[in-house]
């Protein structure tokens, strides 16, 4: 049951829903009656994208140029910005890249999702092997159309010693979700898994993700923020699995929302799955609206209250967006960010 | 030293299953499997009226077309439906009228139970010691209920559900499936369709109750269901406790428990509700028998400020699968939920709660602690939810789970569903193991592994046991050690 399968068959029986337990709340089975058309191939410009000048960019589902996949060979630092485009209205299409990070290499993939036209379908997978001792940082920015169907799914395999740092910021579409599955060999592995969705009108998004623990010392650490206006709709839903035998696990995950207006709504699911004894596991999940003795204190200090709100949001959000590490990541970050709460 | 006396005691008396015994009484079963008839026979046998005869081929028709949940962390091989007798009551020539005509080998039976029966024991008791009026139930009947006199002075109805459909058809026909209604979930449906006794509960306007109500259920009969149906209906300004006790004998085969309990707090009643659940887990070393507990419990805070805390303790069960919940309908009211669950063996649980706030200014608190051990698995699963209209809706949640040995599981499955912006929520959970810290500090102090395990395991799930009535509470911790036996070393 997935989007990507209902396009490549054409077969709407193939989407997921509601009574699918991982779908609840991105229902696409009782929103897509009829797949739109395939999207057809575009050659002309598509401009620069948020992270600037790309190295990869793929068009309606289709990889520019002659590579099929993107390969870090062992030892060696790039950083890489791939696009996925849509540019073609009320079509659908499917686009899939393998990365592959060879022992010790380090690549920061700075990787944008963006609408060029209205009420596509589109669906991303991107396989992800990342070797011994190697590190990945993946930053997603979405610029998505609000009427405008999506899915992108990643599937990360870790090696003993590799690291993982991904950051995904989610601006919604009519549906939109964004799915990490990681496969954690513990063993001095760490990951990070951020995330931010900032939300208004009647968009959606879903990030969810799944990290399942399977050797011994494995280490992870989640932190999602939320704010969601008007008649938005936010969704996590973070798994993490500790199976039989990987003891030592430290795994720590935190979301935490905002609803800034009476219709907007947050769905939430930070699950444990654990089955092994000797680990350290935690969650957190708060929702609420702005601290009203934090906006007090802030307007004693001269400030008016639109503004005081906009500051206490920004910080709010602002604790995802300092973790990047990678300094232009970080300002392109920021900057998305700045855009989407200035109004 | 006492502790010690104690711990071996209790080792002693519950090597095994303590409640495992089966008594030798004259019963009467309907036949076995599931048809209409069936319900015909056992709407005939307890008397019922044609509305009630309805309701349940009703509820039949519509379980027929549902299909069985899977959704839970639970596994067990598919039921046979018509594979087990849903009707099982000691024989009698007539519902007894007293105390004295009830066979003594039930008496027995909860004598052996601790169950204080008998007035006179409870009077007995130290003078001013608190009084707890009994409903039994054996298999399908209710066989007794005592204090009845008092209580009807005070003007709380308490009696078995049959008894109520025959003589205050009115309040049951009002309230029944009010709160969950027929075609709520598959078990509840077939609850619906086959339900045989069970306790029902009124308390009028400003009337609290004068004690503490209690209810015991014992699954005797082999190869039988227990389908028990219990209704609190608590009216404006009215308080009640209630307390649930639940035992079986030790069995091969397994045994389907599908009960629902159904509250009504109207404008501010208060209902307290305690479970502690012992059925009989099954053999620890193969898992063979047991009991599975799919129970449907609802409360409905109707009414504005009023308030409803669900507290349990489960600790038997082959499978246990329930989840307490609140409907939190009136402005200002209020729902708390404190549970223990506990697994050892081969055991699996998923429970947890709802908390559905609808009115403004609504409140609920969730604590939960789960304990796992042997090669058991124990989930918690939650919902908290706020609709538009709950403005200023708050929720706490908790939930600690705490492992014990390298086979079993513990997850936490929380749902937050929050729809306004007044709405505020949270949620925090932990998974640890004991702490290896504070077990060498206790053992360090001369206690031995097993009383170091239960004096953290008691620390850990205190914030609950302190939510329960005193007698229970006492009770409830020697189960938490008796549950545990056998889990360290």
């Amino acid at each position: 049951m997935t989007l990507s399968a209902a396009i490549r068959t054409g077969d709407v029986a193939q989407l997921p829903g509601k009574r699918d337990e991982d779908w609840r709340w991105t229902d696409l089975r009782g929103l897509i009656r009829v797949l739109p058309p395939p999207s057809p191939e575009v050659s002309g410009e598509v401009g620069d994208g948020p992270f600037g000048p790309a190295e990869l960019t793929i068009v309606n589902g289709r990889l520019r140029g002659d590579t099929a996949a993107l390969v870090v060979p062992a030892g060696e630092t790039r950083t890489v910005r791939l696009r996925f485009v849509s540019a073609s209205e009320a079509t659908s299409h499917g686009a899939h890249l393998a990365v592959e990070l060879g022992e010790g290499a380090r690549l920061t993939l700075l990787e944008s999702h963006e609408g060029r036209a209205a009420d596509y379908v589109a669906d991303a997978v991107l396989t992800i092997g990342v070797g011994k001792d190697a590190a990945l940082e993946r930053i997603v920015l979405t610029n998505d159309d609000p009427g405008a169907v999506t899915v992108s799914t990643a599937i990360v395999t870790l090696g003993y010693g590799a690291r993982l740092s991904q950051t995904v910021l989610a601006g919604g579409a009519k549906r939109q979700r964004i799915e990490t599955r990681v496969e954690h060999p513990g063993h001095g592995a760490q990951v990070r898994l951020d995330g931010a969705y900032l939300l208004a009108a009647q968009r959606h998004a879903d990030l969810t993700s799944v990290v399942t623990h399977d050797g011994v010392g494995g280490v992870t650490d989640q932190l999602a923020k939320g704010v969601v206006r008007d008649q938005a709709r936010g969704v996590f839903q973070g798994r993490i699995v500790v199976a039989e035998g990987a003891d030592k696990t430290d795994a720590r995950m935190g979301h935490h929302a905002l609803i800034l207006s009476d219709r907007a709504e947050v769905d939430a699911k930070p699950e444990l799955e654990i089955y092994a004894d000797d680990v350290a596991c935690a969650h957190g999940n708060t929702v609420g609206a702005l601290d009203e003795d934090a906006l007090f204190y802030i307007r004693q200090r001269g400030v008016p209250e639109p503004e005081a709100r906009a500051l206490l949001t920004e910080a709010f959000v602002g604790e995802v967006v300092e973790r990047i590490e990678h300094e232009g990541a970080r300002e392109a970050a920021a900057a998305w960010v700045a855009a989407r709460l200035g109004g | 030293m006492a502790v010690a006396k104690q711990t071996v005691e209790h080792v002693e008396a519950l090597e095994k299953y303590k409640h495992g015994f089966v008594t030798e009484i004259d019963q009467e079963f309907a036949p076995k499997g599931l048809d209409a008839d069936t319900i015909r026979f056992i709407s005939a046998k307890k008397d019922e009226p044609e509305w009630m005869l309805n309701w349940r081929l009703e509820a039949f028709e519509r379980w027929l077309v549902l299909e069985e949940p899977a959704w839970a962390k639970v596994h067990f091989p598919r039921i046979d439906y018509q594979d087990a007798y849903y009707y099982a009551a000691p024989k009698t020539k007539q519902g007894p009228k007293s105390l004295d005509e009830v066979d003594p080998e039930i008496l027995a039976t909860y004598d052996k139970l601790g169950i204080p029966i008998k007035e006179q024991m409870v009077l007995a008791g130290v003078e001013g010691a608190p009084k707890y009026a009994v409903d039994a139930v054996f298999d399908s009947v209710s066989v007794v209920t005592t204090f009845k006199k008092e209580l009807a002075e005070a003007g709380v109805i308490f009696c078995s559900m049959s008894e109520a459909i025959r003589e205050h058809g009115d309040l049951v026909r009002k309230y029944l499936g009010s709160v969950v209604p027929v075609s709520d979930n598959y078990y509840a449906c077939l609850n619906s369709a086959v339900f045989s006794d069970g306790s029902f509960v009124y308390v009028p306007p400003g009337v609290r109750c004068p004690m503490e109500l209690s209810t015991y259920f014992r699954i005797n009969a082999a190869e039988s269901g227990q389908f028990e149906r219990t209704l609190i209906i608590a009216d404006k300004g009215s308080y009640v406790s209630y307390l649930e006790g639940c035992t079986a004998p030790t069995r091969d085969e397994n045994q389907l428990h599908a009960a629902v309990v159904e509250l009504v707090a109207l404008d501010d009643a208060e209902i307290k509700y305690s479970t502690v659940q012992n059925w009989y887990p099954g053999d620890p070393e193969t898992g063979k028998g047991g009991i599975y507990n799919f129970v449907t419990k609802r409360a409905d805070c109707r009414g504005p400020r009023s308030k409803v805390s669900w507290t349990q303790v489960e600790t038997g069960s082959a499978i246990t699968w329930k989840y307490p919940s609140c409907i939190l309908r009136g402005d200002e009211s209020s729902g708390e939920f404190y549970s223990i669950a506990i697994t050892n063996g081969r055991q699996q649980a998923d429970t947890g709660t709802k908390m559905i706030h609808l009115g403004a200014n609504t409140r609920s608190r969730i604590i939960s602690k789960g304990i796992s051990a042997g090669r058991s698995s124990n989930t918690y699963r939650g919902l908290v939810s706020a609709h538009p209209k709950a403005k200023g809706a708050r929720n706490f949640t908790q939930c600690d789970s705490l492992l014990i040995g390298k086979r079993c599981a513990a997850h936490t499955v929380p749902y937050i569903e929050a729809r306004n912006g007044q709405a505020v929520f949270e949620h925090e959970a932990t998974t640890t193991r004991l702490s290896e810290d504070q077990l060498f500090y206790v053992m360090q102090r001369g206690l031995s592994q097993e009383e170091a395990v239960q004096l953290l395991v008691n620390g850990f799930v205190k914030d609950v046991l302190q939510e329960l009535p005193m007698e229970f509470a006492v009770e409830a911790q020697k189960l938490v050690a008796i549950s545990l036996e056998g889990s360290v070393g």
